[in-house]
């Protein structure tokens, strides 16, 4: 496929932008626990992508960066993972789940508060699981009464992503028990300095801090801001939860594929020269690479698919599901190659997705692409049911 | 999810449609499984009637000019319906040939694209005028015309032996994979031509033109085992509900639509890069040959388990499935000789970064 001569001469130019502006040692910055260097390297990287331009591709085009296609999107994604730049870990929601949803369904002084907020640094967090409200979100039971011109709200609120560090938060909450559970879902915007707020870091099987739950005891939220009607709340976190637009997969996918070379590194690295590989070690090295290969070719299809506006039911849950078996298989056998020297790796690299080059970090971690965004499991109904059309099973 | 295709003038999907009209009309996938046996050669006739193998023809010697991803629908076809035929071969040659100068290459040519050769494809060691050997499994070996030799000898020409002519015996070799027609091929003193095309440039070729079309291939009949399976367990009742509506089953039916769409999306792509010769092609084609059979077998081999009792039974067709799945794993060579095969060079662009 030709690519179009706007989004070949914007990777040039972004491939110049990157020589200049990755910071030589964010490894280094991130590396171990120190989560203040964490924060202020995230800091750092979002002002210099604001700054050129390409932290806002997919906002509306009278914000600056904005109005760019989804291909140049893409684009702009595939060339910082290639450039082993930082991710976007703390300002993720913010941009994408938070703006978009604003942009969509905020009212304008929402929209004015917040917008230019978000391009200088307000933290954003997601309020949507609750303890037993994950795979089945609209079970949710969050309280919020209406008592004048504010809600008052009670519940919790957990696997916020950085919830520790928000500012603000996307908060669903019901305000009404009657009907079917999707109904009488409100959406509302929080402010975390809210008296009654508490945000408790969750640590991970990883020993990293990457998510929080959020526990609210009648915190007060003005009805100016609640986005869209009150009870209708649930088609505006369709709204919030499509946001991203499969660009995370674009995202982790090159990531992975660019990785690929740790595996070999992996295996070679107790003093084996590459040609004297075991046999046994090569094939899976060569399995891995042509899966990875398989799922690059599948997520350009469907984003070529959804530019042209004919995406199949089922398609992103085909590739979330190849995605995350590839991620555990991949990081196992690096794990396994590494040998005991990964057993005494401690070390790890904050907001690195799978290039912390630390096998049993990124193992354990690879877990969050089985589970988080809807599971394994969940994923696997759809693809039986509404891509198979195999019969379904009674819900309750 | 379909993939686009602008090199070709002529659209994938009619092509598909004419394929699965043809096939869907001529074979009768149970017919070797019952009195008769696999015989390929009428439907390499009808395919030639058709005009497929003039496809990927260059224009100026009366073909069509398209490339190989006009072939891919094709192959995929031929897969779903079982096709006691293979056309791969020939159209690999086809690709070869187009490279060669010689007298012989050129009467080849020419008849190749009048439809009256049929060609089988076989890697050999060193080549004399004269050949004696004997090939015990090659699939096709009945319907072909000519055998087209390719030294490994990097640096040696390639050879075609008239199998019409003094010295050759083909013998129809019963298998467990009664989709496919297979031959004992034996050279006795058989006279060989030489091409000027050398074993260096068309062993690379053939093997990627023919691991692309077993994976099309594997990918059809996959496609066809898998959906065969779903619409079975819809209709099976235990327990009072359909046995389909069991997550066990379920589940493990998604797993390999999963695994299915992936080895397709880098069929997809492997076809375009070999299409136009693009970066990796060679090895692409091998990797999605593997991960196309890998689905295959797998998909196949789950296929008879799913159906329970009545899949293990000869009347009905889950084995015709798993027995094809069981021979496209090693036919062009065992799964794990491929990935030696590849894997240094798979190893040193992982370690390009690429």
């Amino acid at each position: 496929m030709r690519e179009d001569r706007k989004v070949t001469d914007l990777r040039v130019e972004l491939r110049a932008w990157l020589a200049e502006n990755v910071p030589k040692d964010w490894r280094t910055q991130q590396a171990g626990d120190n989560i203040e260097g964490f924060l202020a390297s995230q800091r750092e990287w979002l002002s210099r992508l604001v700054k050129g331009g390409y932290a806002t591709p997919h906002w509306a085009p009278e914000w600056p960066g904005g109005g760019r296609s989804l291909a140049e999107q893409v684009a702009i994604f595939e060339e910082i993972a290639r450039a082993d730049a930082p991710r976007m870990s703390l300002f993720f929601v913010s941009l994408y789940h938070a703006a978009m949803t604003l942009m969509e369904c905020g009212t304008p002084e929402q929209r004015a508060r917040h917008l230019p907020a978000i391009l200088k640094g307000e933290i954003w967090c997601q309020g949507f699981s609750e303890p037993n409200a994950g795979s089945d979100l609209a079970s949710l039971r969050t309280r919020a009464e209406r008592k004048g011109d504010r809600y008052i709200v009670s519940g919790q609120k957990i696997w916020s992503t950085l919830g520790q560090f928000a500012d603000q938060c996307l908060l669903l909450v019901r305000t009404d028990n009657s009907g079917p559970k999707q109904v009488g879902i409100t959406f509302l915007l929080m402010d975390m300095k809210s008296k009654g707020v508490q945000a408790r870091p969750i640590k991970q099987i990883t020993g990293d801090e990457e998510f929080a739950e959020i526990f609210l005891d009648e915190v007060e939220i003005p009805v100016e801001n609640r986005v869209g009607e009150e009870n209708e709340g649930w088609k505006v976190a369709q709204v919030t939860l499509s946001s991203e637009r499969g660009l995370t997969l674009v995202e982790l996918t090159e990531r992975l594929a660019l990785s690929l070379w740790r595996l070999v590194e992996a295996a070679t690295a107790n003093g084996h020269e590459i040609d004297r590989l075991d046999v046994e070690v090569r094939r899976r090295v060569v399995d891995i690479a042509s899966r990875i290969e398989a799922l690059r070719a599948m997520i350009a299809t469907l984003m070529a698919n959804r530019m042209a506006g004919r995406e199949a039911v089922g398609d992103a849950s085909i590739i979330k599901l190849a995605y995350a078996r590839l991620s555990r298989d991949f990081t196992a056998l690096g794990l396994r190659l590494r040998g005991m020297a990964a057993q005494r790796d401690t070390r790890y690299v904050l907001g690195a997705g799978y290039e912390t080059g630390n096998w049993m970090f990124d193992f354990m971690n690879s877990y969050q692409y089985n589970i988080a965004g809807g599971s394994n499991e969940i994923q696997r109904n759809i693809v039986s049911e509404r891509v198979l059309m195999m019969p379904r099973e009674k819900l309750a | 999810m379909s993939g686009v295709d602008a090199m070709n003038t002529i659209d994938q999907e009619e092509l598909r449609d004419a394929a699965r009209r043809l096939l869907t009309d001529k074979v009768d996938r149970r017919a070797p499984w019952g009195e008769g046996e696999a015989d390929g050669r009428a439907l390499v006739r009808d395919m030639v009637e058709l005009g497929w193998h003039l496809l990927t023809a260059p224009e100026e010697l009366g073909g069509l000019g398209q490339s190989f991803t006009a072939l891919a629908p094709i192959y995929e076809e031929m897969g779903r319906a079982l096709a006691p035929a293979t056309l791969a071969d020939t159209m690999a040659a086809l690709d070869v040939i187009s490279l060669d100068d010689s007298v012989a290459g050129a009467a080849l040519r020419d008849r190749l694209i009048e439809g009256s050769a049929h060609i089988v494809v076989a890697e050999c060691g060193s080549l004399g005028p004269r050949i004696d050997t004997t090939f015990p499994l090659l699939e096709g070996g009945l319907a072909a015309t000519h055998l087209l030799l390719l030294p490994t000898a990097a640096e040696e020409s390639c050879g075609i032996v008239d199998l019409g002519r003094e010295g050759v015996t083909a013998t129809p070799v019963e298998t467990w994979d009664r989709s496919r027609s297979f031959a004992e091929l034996a050279l006795h003193d058989a006279p060989c031509e030489r091409l000027q095309v050398t074993g260096g440039v068309a062993i690379p070729l053939v093997r990627a033109h023919k691991d692309l079309a077993m994976a099309w291939d594997s990918l059809g009949a996959a496609r066809r085992s898998l959906d065969e399976t779903v619409t079975y367990m819809g209709t099976r009742q235990q327990f009072g509900r359909p046995i389909g509506s069991f997550q066990a089953l379920k589940h493990r039916a998604a797993d390999h639509k999963v695994t299915l769409e992936l080895a397709r999306a880098l069929a997809v792509h492997a076809s375009q890069a070999y299409a136009l010769r693009d970066g990796a092609w060679s090895d692409l084609a091998a990797q999605a040959r593997l991960l196309a059979t890998d689905a295959f077998h797998a998909i196949t081999e789950d296929s008879v388990q799913m159906h329970g009792g009545i899949g293990f039974t000869w009347e009905f067709d889950c084995h015709l499935f798993l027995k094809r799945a069981l021979m496209s794993d090693i036919l062009n060579g065992a799964p794990e000789l491929v990935r030696d095969r590849i894997s240094s060079s798979v190893i040193a662009r992982a370690l390009r970064r690429e």
